[in-house]
């Protein structure tokens, strides 16, 4: 069988129009061309490749396997364009591996290595480095911009809940207020703040309180609702105040827009039907419970020390973690720092060793003003109309 | 000794759009990782069917490599922009918060502007890389093509140029496209032999023609109509001047792909010439779409119609009726023909659009002394780590 084809060396731009021929017995595809060295090249049919999603049916372009390649597959340059359809046919026929495609040895390795190094590589970035960015960036930032951030984040808190206005939720009553900043004036006289406190109460059935950034602590009514005693209330304050003062909040956002920034990318580029969201939400909660936990064992330790300087009985984080042992665990209105069972034992337990140690201690509010901070919430000048539920 | 030769296209309709469509759903079934190697098999085949004297071109990429290029890129940018979103918000911008005022939400706005602008050079840097792993992976006659590095530079002058146009509100359009394109083709190599594009920019400013007669007439029949108190007339002339502009955005880009491939030198010997209509492009891309639009919405007409029907049965039926079983399948078929109908509009906008187009522009293009060609020698292969991964990352560049 003879067949004319066009040669390309893979080394100059010629082409030579070289008589095909194929010996069967020494199974070998004979190229021959006055212009090719020695006139002659022999392919061994099993090493010959064609190229794969090949537009033109009426033709097939031939490659030689090449152990290894400088060009992606591994393929040798020199091309061979079989046009004649009686050569197409027998070739297609002989050559044993004309489809295959080579892979280069150890290309696994590299696959799994190249995935390992990046998921290796986001992890450090969103565990690691903008972790320890955000510690910095936290001490950094100028407390105008962290006391307007804060602010920020109760209104649309305050939104959340239902507030239909700014300060639509606030309770005003004045004989509670009072007792209010009574109350936190005892628990700060003793040590100096960074921040301005600007503590607030909601109305809403909530048993919880939080901490925004720059001095911004709400209280729900629901915590002050079930509190048995002021110094509860006082306990549950002074954990807030020292979240405000390690500056947590204000780390955890920087932090959720660093990690949002480089997830939100993955998430957008991997597709959602690639499950790259899950992927982000997962790494987000995992990150978020570990900071939390380390930042809720701080801010106890920080209120312990502040019930004992104002001689308050400390027992009261300990006997508020017991009272809210009753409450269902999957009630989804359980403050995070108490969501998690066996460590608010833990916690109530550490409360009480260190109440073990206190000196003299007085309630912090006498029975008036524990009345009247429970009573906050009625009468409030500026309130919207309550809505119970 | 002064060969010519004319490119010719030798790509069909059924092959591709099966191509298409079959890698279309590997990727869905691989839950995107396909897409790699579906941009790879559908540029071998196109690269293959386009040819020039009888030879085909050859694209070598793998979709492994793009794979891998892929997951570089993405670590880099989410590294880069996490940093970028903190320090945004350090400086008292944030994304994440519903803005409560209006001071809020301009400086949100701006947030969302500075998070593009600060991708936008990243993207520039990926079209160059993209353009130059293509080059990288493309040959002819078993020689490559290659370009140098130089994304950076490209990434830089791209940002200068664009920022000028902006502020000459497109006036200065044709020195963009005529630098940039100035900037990569002389990077350009085909073999040992480098491309050099020569031509003046403002030789451009006859392709705008079009552009400017659209202007004109929105601006004169807006001017008139409201002087002579007739909305009509000011509508008609908007939405006149609005075709007229479309279409003459591409006249511009159709004369500036003709004039720029005119005006390139090979090895200062060989030269080219590019007679691509825009008529001929229009005709195509009006049509097609038509097509593809009226299809989908009779697709989408019929299932929303079986939807409806079904949703009958099932509030009609009740819960415990036989009809609820129904309703339940109608809706994983809708899901199922939903996606069906987008593969398709895919694969038709691939080929009664985008292959027409290509058909067209390398059926139009010619080489003028074309036996120097014989005389080039292979250049070395460019590794090039990334293998446009930026530039699927970022998703620029299109389809193919």
């Amino acid at each position: 069988m003879q067949a004319q084809a066009r040669f390309f060396d893979g080394e100059s731009g010629q082409r030579l129009d070289v008589d095909l021929a194929v010996d069967t017995a020494a199974e070998t595809l004979r190229l021959t061309h006055p212009d090719l060295p020695m006139g002659s090249q022999y392919w061994p049919l099993d090493a010959i490749r064609a190229l794969a999603d090949h537009a033109r049916t009426d033709q097939l372009v031939l490659s030689l396997r090449a152990d290894a390649s400088l060009d992606s597959a591994l393929i040798r340059t020199a091309r061979l364009t079989v046009d004649d359809a009686d050569m197409i046919s027998i070739l297609t026929r002989l050559c044993p591996d004309l489809r295959r495609r080579d892979v280069e040895r150890g290309t696994g390795r590299k696959v799994v290595t190249r995935i390992g190094l990046a998921v290796g590589a986001v992890v450090l970035m969103i565990f690691v480095i903008l972790p320890a960015m955000a510690n910095t960036l936290a001490t950094l930032i100028p407390i105008e911009r962290e006391v307007a951030y804060g602010k920020t984040v109760v209104n649309q808190m305050e939104r959340f809940l239902g507030g239909k206005r700014v300060g639509g939720l606030a309770c005003t009553n004045p004989a509670g207020r009072a007792a209010l900043d009574k109350m936190t004036d005892r628990l700060t006289e003793a040590g100096d703040l960074t921040y301005d406190l600007n503590i607030a109460v909601f109305d809403h059935k909530m048993v919880n309180a939080f901490a925004a950034p720059g001095g911004q602590i709400v209280i729900m009514r629901g915590l002050i609702d079930r509190a048995k005693t002021p110094d509860e209330v006082a306990a549950v304050l002074a954990h807030e105040i020292g979240h405000v003062e390690a500056r947590d909040t204000t780390r955890n956002a920087l932090r959720a827009a660093g990690s949002a920034g480089s997830a939100g990318l993955l998430a957008l580029v991997l597709g959602d039907f690639a499950g790259g969201s899950a992927v982000v939400v997962v790494a987000e909660y995992t990150l978020n419970a570990s900071y939390t936990r380390e930042a809720e064992a701080a801010a106890d330790v920080f209120a312990l020390n502040m019930l004992d300087a104002s001689e308050t009985d400390a027992e009261a984080l300990a006997t508020f973690f017991d009272s809210l042992d009753g409450i269902e665990r999957a009630m989804p209105d359980l403050p995070v720092y108490l969501s998690s069972h066996p460590e608010t034992i833990e916690r109530a337990e550490a409360a009480r060793e260190f109440a073990k140690a206190q000196g003299r201690t007085s309630p912090i509010l006498n029975d008036e003003d524990w009345a009247a901070l429970r009573n906050i919430c009625k009468d409030s000048p500026e309130k919207d109309t309550a809505e119970d539920g | 000794m002064s060969a010519q030769i004319q490119g010719q296209y030798f790509g069909k309709r059924g092959p591709l759009f099966r191509l298409y469509i079959v890698t279309a759903l590997l990727t869905l079934v691989t839950l995107g990782i396909y897409r790699f190697w579906a941009k790879t098999r559908i540029r071998k085949y196109i690269w293959s069917a386009t040819t020039g004297d009888g030879d085909s071109f050859e694209y070598t990429g793998t979709g492994l490599e793009k794979f891998l290029g892929f997951l570089v890129a993405i670590v880099i940018l989410a590294i880069y922009l996490g940093i970028v979103q903190m320090a945004l918000f350090f400086f008292g911008l944030n994304l994440f918060v519903d803005p409560q005022t209006q001071g809020q939400e301009l400086a949100q706005i701006g947030a969302i502007y500075l998070t593009l602008l600060a991708v936008l050079p990243l993207m520039l840097f990926a079209q160059y890389r993209a353009r130059r792993y293509k080059m990288a992976r493309s040959r002819w006659r078993g020689i490559r093509f290659g370009m140098e590095n130089g994304a950076w530079g490209f990434a830089a002058r791209a940002l200068g140029y664009y920022l000028l146009n902006a502020i000459t509100l497109g006036l200065l359009n044709p020195l963009a496209t005529f630098k940039l394109e100035k900037y990569m083709a002389d990077r350009s190599w085909y073999g040992d032999a480098q491309f050099e594009q020569t031509g003046r920019w403002q030789d451009l400013y006859a392709g705008m023609k079009h552009v400017f007669i659209a202007l004109a007439i929105m601006i004169v029949g807006g001017i008139l109509g409201f002087a002579t108190g007739s909305p009509l007339l000011a509508g008609i002339a908007i939405f006149v001047g609005y075709i007229w502009f479309l279409i003459g955005l591409l006249y511009y880009r159709v004369y500036a792909f003709n004039y720029l491939t005119g005006h390139k030198i090979l090895d200062g010997q060989v030269t080219f010439e590019a007679k691509v209509e825009t008529g001929r492009v229009a005709f195509i891309v009006i049509v097609g779409t038509i097509i593809i639009g009226v299809l989908m919405a009779v697709i989408f007409g019929v299932m929303g119609f079986v939807f409806a029907s079904s949703m009958d049965v099932f509030i009609g039926g009740g819960l415990s009726q036989p009809g609820a079983a129904p309703s339940a399948l109608a809706l994983v078929t809708s899901a199922v023909l939903y996606v069906l109908a987008l593969l398709v509009a895919g694969g038709l906008s691939l080929v009664i659009i985008t292959q027409p187009v290509i058909e067209h522009a390398v059926n139009n293009v010619y080489v003028h002394n074309a036996d120097h060609l014989n005389t080039i020698q292979q250049r070395a292969a460019d590794e090039g780590a990334d293998a446009e991964g930026f530039a699927d990352a970022l998703d620029v560049g299109g389809a193919i």
